[in-house]
């Protein structure tokens, strides 16, 4: 089964993610933030297939826990949620390897074949 | 001033002599008319009169010679005169220059303008004046300018703050539509409500975002050469539900051998989709609304037009202005947020086009979007029959 860990700090949006992730016979792992997101990768075994991560969070924000987890050599396809395009752009300024982005509110059909292909062996 | 003094002496004692002169001749004729010496009286009368010529001779040439001073007293006086003006002049023209070139690049928009005060009193208090006038519209203009940012940093983060709690009734409410069917009808209405208006609001906050990012000059685009075909068949493709429902008919007529356009291809389409949805909410069912590319000399040239009600000019006028909303917009229940052609006229002229709107009332509303061509031999690849790979877009973009 397709392990997918999501990370936002609001707990109605991660409770609408899994809700809808489950529904597509997904495994949710969930993180409230960026801390949590390393700690969640560090305990995961086997670790998850993709991340979902928000773009801002407080003590950690996705960009920063994805770029840490870059430099540990963690090659996992990852999402990044943000609220808007201006930060879309200031995301993809940076040098950080991102799967994509999706922008809330967000378009569930669209992000399900963007996991499929994603995660796709 | 001493030559016209001289002259009118000379005139005064020439005066003076000639009537002594012709007092002493009367005097004379008066002795001859006596009888009473008469030899001697006819060679005063005779000497008086050779006196008086005398006179006037030299009084005519005196005159002359005054007269030629006074014109060269004068001439020296203009010329001093003049020369004291050029100083005057060229002391105040350079301070004069000075405030004209500030003046044009305060006008210009250049707030740093100043000039250097000094020369004669005026133009030193001319000059101050307008440094103080500089100074404080720069204050002021830095005010706005804190005001305007302000105004955008706080629009941009309502939007974000009311993102998330609009994702999450989005998406509790598309959740619920899943399981329609456990749902009794007027539930499933109550819901269908929430997700409309849900939308609505959304649109309100892209919108939004959109204007303000165009105030902030963040309103970017990102071009790439684009068939202008495929573009408007997606947007026409887009709205072609929405239409057939309303029982309108939408026609699409785009031009073989059409020039590529260098443009953003979501902006575009957003500016399209934006006017076909204005049409198809305008007009009544059944109406027919057409959406057209061709070629317009060095441009492409979109229009979307509709046979609906049409605007009256005064409403024409204002229609690319925002919160501008036609008639039916206030009595209808029509979804627009009154920001959509404020926003497709910032992009269109980002793109360097131009956007304008022909309508009467009753005669339908016609809107022509003009987009610069890429020249033939600068487009990249062949201009025509080969279809844009929107997947290879999608993918790096936005889900």
């Amino acid at each position: 089964m397709t392990r997918v860990l999501i990370a936002d700090d609001s707990e109605t949006i991660l409770l609408l993610l899994r809700t809808r992730l489950e529904m597509e016979g997904y495994e949710v792992l969930t993180a409230a933030d960026g801390v949590e997101v390393i700690e969640a990768m560090r305990a995961a075994d086997p670790g998850p297939d993709i991340l979902l991560l928000d773009a801002m969070m407080p003590r950690k924000s996705g960009i920063d826990a994805l770029r840490e987890l870059r430099a540990d050599g963690v090659k996992t396809p990852t999402l990044i949620v943000s609220a808007h395009q201006d930060q879309m752009d200031a995301g993809a300024a940076t040098d950080v390897e991102v799967s994509g982005y999706v922008t809330k509110p967000i378009d569930f059909e669209a992000l399900f074949a963007r996991i499929a292909e994603l995660t796709e062996t | 001033m001493i030559g016209v003094a001289r002259f009118l002496q000379q005139r005064q004692d020439f005066e003076n002599a000639t009537a002594r002169s012709y007092q002493l001749e009367i005097a004379a004729r008066n002795r001859l008319a006596a009888g009473t010496h008469t030899s001697g009286a006819r060679a005063v009368i005779v000497t008086q009169q050779h006196k008086r010529q005398q006179l006037r001779e030299d009084i005519d040439g005196e005159t002359r010679d005054t007269a030629l001073l006074v014109g060269a007293g004068l001439i020296a006086g203009l010329t001093g005169a003049a020369l004291l003006f050029s100083g005057l002049i060229s002391s105040m023209r350079r301070p004069l220059e000075e405030l004209v070139e500030a003046s044009g690049r305060l006008a210009g928009g250049d707030l740093e303008a100043r000039v250097k005060v000094g020369g004669l009193s005026e133009t030193a208090a001319l000059g101050s004046a307008f440094n103080e006038m500089a100074a404080e519209l720069q204050r002021r203009a830095g005010e706005r300018d804190q005001l305007e940012t302000m105004k955008d940093e706080f629009v941009l983060t309502a939007s974000h703050e009311l993102r998330s709690p609009l994702t999450s009734v989005q998406g509790f409410a598309e959740l619920l539509m899943l399981e329609r069917e456990k749902l009794s009808p007027k539930q499933a209405d109550t819901v269908e409500i929430i997700l409309d208006n849900t939308r609505h609001l959304v649109r309100l906050l892209n919108d939004l975002l959109d204007l303000a990012r165009s105030d902030a000059g963040r309103l970017t685009i990102k071009p790439t050469p684009t068939d202008a075909g495929p573009l408007v068949e997606d947007a026409a493709r887009t709205m072609r539900s929405q239409t057939e429902a309303k029982g309108q008919s939408l026609h699409l007529r785009a031009d073989p051998n059409l020039p590529r356009i260098n443009v953003d291809r979501d902006r575009i389409r957003q500016v399209l989709v934006n006017l076909l949805t204005n049409a198809h909410e305008y007009c009544p069912e059944g109406a027919a609304i057409g959406v057209t590319a061709k070629r317009h000399d060095t441009e492409v040239e979109m229009i979307v037009s509709d046979d609906g009600p049409g605007m009256a000019a005064d409403q024409l006028e204002h229609i690319f202005e925002r919160f501008t909303r036609g008639d039916a917009g206030l009595t209808q229940h029509v979804g627009g947020t009154g920001l959509g052609l404020a926003i497709s006229k910032s992009l269109v002229e980002l793109h360097g086009g131009t956007i304008a709107a022909e309508s009467s009332p009753g005669r339908g509303s016609t809107f022509r979007i003009h987009l610069p061509a890429i020249p033939a031999d600068a487009a990249d690849g062949p201009k025509t029959g080969v279809p844009v790979d929107f997947s290879a877009h999608r993918q790096e973009g936005a889900l």
